[in-house]
């Protein structure tokens, strides 16, 4: 790691010195294009802030609250929620954003939270499952979620209503081929798909968002 | 009860009046003189809500104070021996509680993913650190991982046909010189995996030698039996085993056991001394946790002019894993009544996981072939699908379900009567076809089984029983049973399952959960029913007898109680009653067992190979119908379950390394929401007379026949038979290029 690199665009440029900038978080490690890494930015302005490995605390907003959480900067988004804070609604299934299983909105945008770190959440507002009910009340789309039973299993079902959930706030009435789109990232294996759209269409029908 | 009872059984015009022997004890039968108020009806799901908000907790979600995170440490070679095991460096790792071997030195490797050894930490992310710590060094050995290179495999030409000649046997040789047509074809089927949604995997807690398991599994009693011989054996005093399953995120047959994982899981707690969660993830879900196996079929028949089957040759390879089992492919029976015939079947081992049992194993691969091979003999013959199975099958439940399904799906007109040309008004791109299939099931139920029902002085009533809801809808069956013997509403009953301190139950399988627990729950229920009858008859001054249920009331008719009042007269302890399970009765049976019928239509992109399928039907029964809008849940899963491996799924495996390529959801596809049809569903309800409730299973009969109704319709829009499923866009292409023509 000590060893000094050729710089593409000519100085001497040591390693550990970039590596030492670039270690702020995954976002700026993303932007450390050769033109940066060649720049003044990430060697000067600002003294970078170093986390892990270890855990660190960060603060997430959920669901309207601010909650303290210890996290590695490893850690996902997805674990934080389960192992941490014990919101246990959003599952993990496959693990690479293949199934929506994990889906939470972030700025009211679904996001599979099995690939978003847990820090780079930091600042946004975070919406799980678990902001759709309280104690008897319930949201509509989860009383048609019932009433269709959109679900057999189930496990798959707090994805489903999330990306259901974020459909029916983008779209108000959405029609079968927006809904077939929305949901396109979640998979259920017991075949509930057709009457989670019976659900979506109904909470719509009754003005329900 | 006791005694015979005459019962009206059937369904529709086709009735019958049986005679029927009940045993001592038993609630009286319902047949088709019962006029019910909540059993058939569309019930909610009464665990529904707690589902979709999130709040339903699965094993993974089982959050304990000081809990650690297992996992197994795997086999990365698929043959071997494994020579040397190094734990110490694992052990040294940040956060590990425990480390523990699962296979000592010396012992054999038998496929890529064979447990190893397994670690405690505490977090996931400190576990996979110390995995990669633990030193492995192995023996290995040529392995093989197809079943068709497997000893003792057949040679498969190019054309996807076995090379060899079968064997001469008299009967069906002769059979087949008199038939008017003779057709062979040979099929394959590939892997597919359940792909459960919730992994396998434990949460485990001992409390001094008392051990509590909650465990993602469809048979809780079985796990429990399971764990606690494994933990004697393993030489750790054991009390108390307590299994709990309250919520099962998908089984499909492969969590019938705790599996190795189960047994690490408690072992790992016993020795952090702190409760342990393992859930295996998705690579480990596909390769080492059991699927249905790949099969090759290869079949002979014969034809009159008029359909009449008259001969049936049939042999098939299983591909298996290192056990060796569970290859085999089932036939529809259905049509074969009488006609001579040969059938022959092996299996072949191959250096990989054990199949297990798959929603209805053996069947959509059999019935694909099967049902594929009925419609190109049809073809050659010149007879309509249809018309050929219903002359060869007269099974009257069946013979319904042909006709009411070819009525609604509209099979005359829907049917291509050209095949491999555009239908008339489709673009010339697209080509359209139609096809059916049959299915054919058992799913009587019986063995022994338990259940609790209390009635309280507050008028809340409990049903318990102790085996697993994996998502059937089971305990809204509990809860709608024993409301329709109370005659108040469902929601009014809390019905609790997975908890092995309850009464026993059986195991998830073989479509026996409704058919096994629902005649107990009927009897805890009716049992519970006399009790309180008896106290409002003496607070009426009545016979008991007089006393009916029904509306939220008891009573004699006038005067009747509320339920409320009438509750009122148990006192402070509840009425508890324990429901047991009395055999089937002797042939009581209006049908031992399930039909069922579907139809499927597709449309095939000749440009690109893709197949979609457009719309679905489907005819089933499975006795009398419990919960209707369940049921036709149950159903509809099924039909896109075997709609996904007709068209999807197939595992991959590298045949150097033995390793599965597509071990993700990324690349081993399942039917999304972008894949759905138009479905339909139809149940047809049978009076079955066979116990005191006469439900049958459900969960497999439906999944049998879509894969076989799929490829038929294939056929039928594109004229050429895809004969290996999954059908996927490179086969239609070949398939394509060999119409007449083309």
């Amino acid at each position: 790691m000590t060893r000094e690199v050729e710089d593409p665009h000519g100085s001497a440029f040591s390693r550990r010195a970039f590596l030492k900038g670039a270690s702020v978080a995954g976002i700026a490690g993303a932007t450390a294009s050769a033109a940066t890494a060649a720049g003044k930015t990430l060697l000067g302005r600002r003294k970078p802030e170093v986390f892990g490995p270890g855990e660190h605390e960060i603060q997430l907003k959920i669901n309207g609250k601010q909650r303290l959480v210890k996290v590695e900067p490893r850690t996902t988004l997805l674990d934080a929620l389960r192992e941490r804070l014990d919101l246990t609604g959003a599952k993990q299934i496959c693990d690479r954003g293949a199934c929506g299983g994990c889906t939470v909105l972030l700025d009211g945008e679904p996001v599979n939270s099995c690939l978003t770190l847990a820090m780079d959440a930091q600042g946004h507002e975070l919406t799980t499952v678990e902001s759709l009910s309280d104690g008897d009340k319930s949201h509509p789309l989860l009383q048609n979620f019932v009433a269709c039973d959109a679900m057999q299993c189930g496990f798959c079902t707090p994805g489903m209503v999330m990306s259901s959930y974020a459909c029916l706030q983008k779209r108000g009435k959405p029609d079968r081929a927006q809904i077939r789109h929305d949901l396109a990232g979640n998979i259920c294996r017991c075949g509930t798909y057709g009457r989670i759209f019976a659900a979506i269409e109904r909470t719509a029908q009754a003005g329900g968002r | 009860m006791k005694g015979e009872v005459e019962l009206k059984l059937g369904f529709g015009s086709h009735t019958e009046t049986r005679k029927v022997e009940v045993p001592d004890g038993d609630a009286p039968p319902w047949d088709l003189n019962t006029r019910f108020t909540v059993v058939g009806t569309d019930t909610d799901r009464l665990d529904g809500m707690q589902k979709a908000s999130g709040r339903a907790k699965y094993t993974y979600d089982i959050n304990l104070p000081g809990m650690l995170y297992g996992l197994i440490v795997r086999s990365t070679i698929a043959r071997g021996k494994l020579t040397a095991l190094e734990l110490e460096e694992a052990r040294k790792m940040p956060g590990v509680r425990a480390v523990i071997a699962i296979k000592e030195a010396g012992k054999k490797v038998r496929f890529v993913g064979d447990e190893i050894a397994a670690i405690a930490a505490s977090s996931i992310d400190l576990a996979r650190d110390a995995a990669e710590k633990v030193g492995i060094t192995y023996e290995a050995e040529d392995h093989n991982v197809d079943y068709l290179q497997a000893q003792g495999a057949p040679v498969v030409d190019d054309s996807g046909s076995v090379a060899d000649d079968w064997t001469a046997h008299e009967k069906v040789d002769g059979a087949l010189g008199k038939a008017d047509v003779v057709h062979t074809g040979t099929y394959r089927t590939e892997v597919q995996t359940h792909s459960s949604l919730e992994s396998h995997g434990q949460v485990a807690r001992w409390d001094g030698d008392d051990l509590e398991v909650w465990s993602s599994s469809q048979a809780t009693f079985g796990h429990r039996g399971e764990l606690a011989a494994a933990m004697q054996a393993r030489g750790y005093k054991t009390g108390s085993v307590v299994v709990h399953a309250e919520f099962v995120g998908g089984g499909f047959g492969s969590k019938f056991s705790a599996g190795v994982e189960g047994l690490a899981c408690c072992a790992l707690a016993r020795e952090a001394q702190a409760p342990v969660k393992l859930m295996l993830n998705r690579f480990e879900e596909h390769t080492c946790t059991g699927n249905r196996p790949a099969v090759l079929i290869q079949i002979r028949g014969g034809v009159q002019k008029d359909g009449k089957l008259v001969a049936w040759d049939w042999r098939s390879f299983g591909g298996c894993g290192h056990n060796g089992g569970g290859g085999g492919a089932a036939q529809p029976d259905h049509y074969l009544g009488g006609i001579d015939q040969r059938r022959d079947h092996k299996d072949l081992a191959t250096d990989t996981d054990p199949a297990r049992p798959m929603r209805a194993p053996g069947h959509p691969q059999g019935y694909f072939g099967a049902e594929l091979f009925l419609d190109e003999l049809a073809m050659k013959a010149g007879i309509d699908p249809l018309e050929l199975r219903q002359k060869n099958d007269k099974q009257v439940i069946r013979s319904e379900q042909w006709r009411m399904g070819a009525d609604k799906f509209g099979w005359q007109k829907a049917r291509n009567p050209k095949p491999g040309s555009p239908m008339p008004g489709d673009d010339p791109r697209f080509l359209r076809g139609c096809g059916l299939a049959s299915a054919r099931w058992g799913g009587m139920g019986g063995g022994q089984s338990g259940c609790t029902c209390r009635i309280h002085a507050d008028g809340t009533v409990e049903t318990r029983n102790g085996a697993q809801d994996i998502g059937t809808g089971m305990k809204t069956v509990m809860a709608v049973l024993t409301a329709e013997e109370l005659g108040i509403a469902p929601a009014m009953v809390k019905a609790t399952m997975g908890h092995t301190n309850d009464p026993s139950g059986p195991g998830s399988g073989g479509s026996t959960t409704t058919p096994s627990l629902a005649p107990t729950v009927r009897h805890a229920a009716w049992l519970a029913r006399l009790e309180l009858g008896k106290l409002v008859a003496k607070q009426l001054g009545v016979p008991a007898e007089t006393v009916k249920f029904a509306g939220g009331k008891v009573g004699p008719g006038a005067p009747m109680l509320s339920w409320d009042d009438a509750c009122k007269l148990i006192g402070p302890n509840p009425i508890e009653t324990q429901g047991k399970r009395f055999p089937n009765y002797k042939d009581a049976a209006f049908n031992n067992g399930v039909c069922g019928a579907q139809f499927a239509e597709v449309l095939v992109d000749t440009w690109t190979g893709i197949v979609k399928v457009t719309r679905m039907l489907a005819v089933q029964d499975c006795g009398v119908v419990l919960l209707k809008k369940l049921a036709e849940s149950q159903v509809l899963g099924a039909m896109i379950q075997g709609m996904s491996y007709a068209l999807h799924e197939q595992r991959l495996l590298d045949r150097r390394s033995g390793r599965m390529l597509n071990g993700d959801f990324n690349n081993y596809k399942i039917a999304g929401p972008a894949d759905m049809p138009e479905m339909e569903c139809i149940m047809l309800s049978v009076a079955n007379g066979h116990t005191n409730t006469g439900a049958v299973g459900l969960g497999e009969p439906p999944s049998v026949a879509a894969p076989a109704a799929i490829a038929n319709a294939v056929f039928n829009a594109i004229g050429v038979p895809v004969r290996h499923l999954p059908i996927t866009p490179d086969k239609v292409l070949v398939a394509l290029s060999q119409r007449k023509g083309a």
